[in-house]
């Protein structure tokens, strides 16, 4: 099992699980996060902190504590 | 007229303010400040005999409420009074946008779609086909542009017609399973006959489904709720059975989302695939690994030194004009003591505060580009890391740099955060963020302490200490007063846009209308009360007192000055200089006296022992005291009291060069860290209170404030005396 944080930059995966709760998961539907959805990691900063994201046509920051949170299997 | 409200609803960066000034093309105010738009913007159009009165409600993802700002929203289109809403949607991103438009069409009301920055979606080969959407939703969608202005006309037809008619449900349908569910529940409030004015029976079912917390409210008071139980427990095990899931919010996310991809698949085409487009690419350089970073203080320091010297040539005119003004009218008044109020008094003070508005302009139209360009996210994702450390949240970033420009708007942007203590606690340091109506202290100080060249840096310097005293100071809060969970890290990083000239005129425009109208109506005021203060009572013993001590050196010049002799002569001149010197310095300290004995004196020399331990004369005292309703009027305070008391040499008259001559550069430097850290202003402690809700935490503002301002400011005065 892994998680958006393992991604490496430039490499796609699929959305199979959220483990957040609530609210934030909730934030993180609305924000296009939904399960079976493809993601690309296009940005990781330097002291890996936060990543960027690509899903379909948003771009979207997450802290690496978030991204933790969503599982993922490689495209 | 009938008037039409018109609630404008839309995820953030939709261009929603945007599209609003283009329908009503009139000079409307738009406000980008993240969250801040909950202005009603009037826009007055006269169609038909019908006035449309726009709604700008900050921008939401969902009806969740997962921050304080969409809550507003939320809270306005349930118990708001409004005829329609115009919900706004980027073309460019439209399967997400739809996410929020299913919740919304959930509410059954009027509405109209507007599929804005078509211009842009067509560019990126995206073609919507808003015929067949308009279908399939039972909404009208047009495309429009409000960059280009393109069907502005049609989409304000289509708004019309639709408040003219009767209003037609949406079509919103969820997949079979649960539609065979929600069937059932309406089936059974049917045969019950059970109406309620708010709601339709479809849309208590589905409120009762999906578990809204109104929705199971209003339905447990019933009688029916008894038999209703059963039928909607059975009908959620059905749900939950088909989607394989118990979390409520998941299965609703995948109807909405199952619906959104369903209707884009429908009436979305792309004929063209950009892999990388233009964000991308800025991206790859902006938010990079290593140059990130050092890009973004260069793009401040650069917007500092901006402000600095482009700034300083138009000061220059405008303190020349101000000071011939005063010359020009003085000459034309006889009455001595209105020719002191309107030269000393008003023309002083208001072009002290005038004299700014170049750098307060710079420094707006700077902090606008970075919200309007899209580039404020981005600073948030570079800087999230080292906030963290601090205990501050990503996202603090935009109320913070929103405080360079005004705490007013920064403290209304802290809404953005969902945790309570971190929005108090962004709210506590938004005041060490200096805002623009410190600047001229600072312009003022910098410039006349540092040598030109240097002041931009000064200026720099300032702004970076502030915001690392602030760091520090939510370090601090942090670990003591507001303990607790940390907020996520979620955002979207909006596509970069090049802002509209005309929108960066406006924000620009407002805000130097602002500042001249605070010049010319609260600072007016202050300038006179400050004068008037600083004048009387008038004191003629100490006037008589000084009038003699001055005349008994007068005759001996004239006597000496009938001497021939050329040697004698040159020591004459020496004694008659130092003579001249003597007189000046009586005359210096006769107004000294003077003012001293007037009520602002006797004020200043109230309060100056709680200043002098950070070197502050009383006139400093006065002007901090004095600043607490603006901080513009520190600087008119100074000028009246400066120009008043002490005409250093004629020649240069100017309130930097007095400024150098009287204070002390240890004083100065304790000067400028006191009015960096303490109570930014009385109208942004109220806009605090307000948003802070509970009183206590204003309280503890202004004794936080306070407290760290006096110890600062003790320290650096201190230190800077003892190692020169």
């Amino acid at each position: 099992m892994i998680d958006l944080s393992q991604i490496n930059k430039n490499q796609k995966a699929l959305i199979k699980t959220i483990h957040a709760q609530n609210t934030l998961k909730k934030r993180l539907l609305s924000l296009g996060l939904g399960i079976g959805k493809e993601v690309e990691v296009v940005e990781t900063s330097l002291q890996k902190n936060t990543i960027k994201i690509i899903i379909g046509f948003s771009s979207i920051a997450l802290r690496f504590d978030e991204a933790k949170l969503i599982e993922v299997e490689v495209a | 007229m009938k008037k039409i409200v018109i609630a404008l609803v839309g995820q953030p960066n939709v261009g929603k303010s945007h599209l609003a000034n283009a329908i009503s093309g009139s000079n409307l105010k738009i406000g980008n400040f993240a969250g801040v738009t909950v202005e009603k913007a009037t826009a007055r159009l006269s169609t038909e005999g019908f006035a449309l009165e726009f709604i700008d409600l900050p921008g939401l993802y969902s009806l969740e409420d997962f921050s304080a700002d969409e809550k507003v929203t939320k809270d306005f289109l349930q118990k708001g009074e409004y005829d329609l809403i115009l919900n706004v949607l980027d073309s460019t991103n439209l399967e997400r946008n739809l996410m929020l438009t299913t919740e919304l069409m959930e509410l059954q009301k009027k509405m109209v779609i507007a599929l804005n920055m078509d211009d842009e979606a067509i560019k990126e080969g995206i073609d919507i086909d808003a015929d067949a959407m308009s279908k399939i939703l039972s909404v009208p969608c047009v495309r429009v542009s409000s960059k280009t202005k393109t069907n502005i006309e049609f989409l304000v037809d289509e708004i019309l017609h639709v408040t003219k008619n009767e209003f037609v449900a949406p079509k919103l349908i969820y997949s079979d399973e649960v539609e065979e569910q929600l069937q059932t529940i309406v089936r059974f409030l049917e045969d019950k006959h059970f109406t309620t004015p708010h709601f339709s029976n479809r849309q208590i079912a589905v409120g009762l489904l999906w578990q809204k917390r109104e929705i199971y409210a209003l339905m447990h008071e019933q009688p029916l709720y008894v038999e209703l139980h059963p039928i909607l427990n059975n009908a959620l095990g059905h749900v939950y059975m088909y989607a394989q899931s118990e979390e409520i919010d998941e299965i609703i996310n995948r109807q909405h989302g199952a619906f959104s991809a369903g209707l884009s698949a429908e009436v979305l085409h792309v004929t063209k695939v950009v892999r990388k487009n233009f964000t991308q690419t800025i991206d790859a350089i902006l938010i990079h690994k290593l140059l990130g970073l050092p890009i973004f203080i260069f793009l401040m320091w650069g917007l500092f030194q901006l402000t600095f010297t482009l700034g300083r040539i138009p000061m220059d005119w405008i303190e020349a004009s101000f000071g011939w003004l005063g010359e020009t009218i003085g000459s034309t008044i006889s009455n001595e003591a209105l020719k002191s109020l309107i030269v000393d008094g008003i023309i002083a003070g208001v072009g002290s505060v005038v004299m700014f508005l170049p750098n307060i302009m710079i420094l707006f139209l700077g902090i606008a580009l970075l919200e309007t360009t899209g580039y404020m996210s981005r600073a948030a994702f570079l800087l999230d890391g080292f906030f963290h450390k601090f205990g501050l949240h990503g996202k603090s970033f935009v109320p913070l740099v929103t405080g360079f420009g005004c705490s007013v708007p920064a403290y209304m942007a802290a809404r953005t955060l969902k945790n309570k203590k971190d929005r108090l606690l962004t709210m506590f340091i938004i005041g060490f963020m200096s805002c623009g109506a410190r600047l001229p202290v600072y312009v003022l100080f910098a410039g006349a302490f540092f040598e030109e060249e240097m002041a931009g840096n000064v200026l720099f310097g300032i702004y970076i200490v502030g915001a690392l005293l602030g760091l520090i100071a939510a370090k601090i809060l942090r670990v003591s007063a507001f303990k607790g969970e940390d907020e996520p890290f979620v955002m979207e990083m909006p596509k970069y846009r090049l802002p509209s000239i005309k929108l960066l005129w406006f924000v620009v425009y407002a805000k130097s209308t602002m500042y001249v109208k605070k010049a010319g109506t609260f600072i007016l005021m202050a300038s006179m009360l400050i004068w008037f203060i600083s004048s009387y009572p008038k004191n003629s013993l100490i006037e008589q007192e000084y009038t003699t001590k001055i005349e008994a050196l007068q005759p001996s010049t004239n006597e000496e000055k009938s001497s021939v002799d050329e040697a004698v002569k040159t020591i004459d001149e020496d004694k008659s200089v130092s003579i001249e010197d003597a007189i000046k310095a009586l005359e210096n300290e006769k107004r000294e006296k003077l003012m001293e004995h007037t009520y602002l004196g006797m004020i200043g020399k109230t309060i100056e022992p709680a200043f002098a331990p950070l070197g502050f004369d009383w006139k400093m005292s006065v002007a901090t005291f004095s600043g607490l309703a603006a901080k513009e009027v520190i600087v008119s305070t100074l000028g009246v009291l400066y120009s008043l008391g002490d005409k250093v040499s004629e020649d240069d008259s100017s309130l930097r060069a007095i400024i150098t001559a009287n204070i002390s550069f240890a004083s100065a430097m304790a000067f400028i860290v006191f009015v960096m850290v303490y109570l930014p202003c009385l109208a942004a402690t109220s806009v605090f209170a307000k948003e802070a809700e509970e009183p206590k935490y204003t309280v503890y503002l202004v004794i936080f404030t306070f407290a760290t301002a006096w110890v600062l400011s003790f320290i650096t005065y201190q230190s800077i005396t003892f190692f020169s």
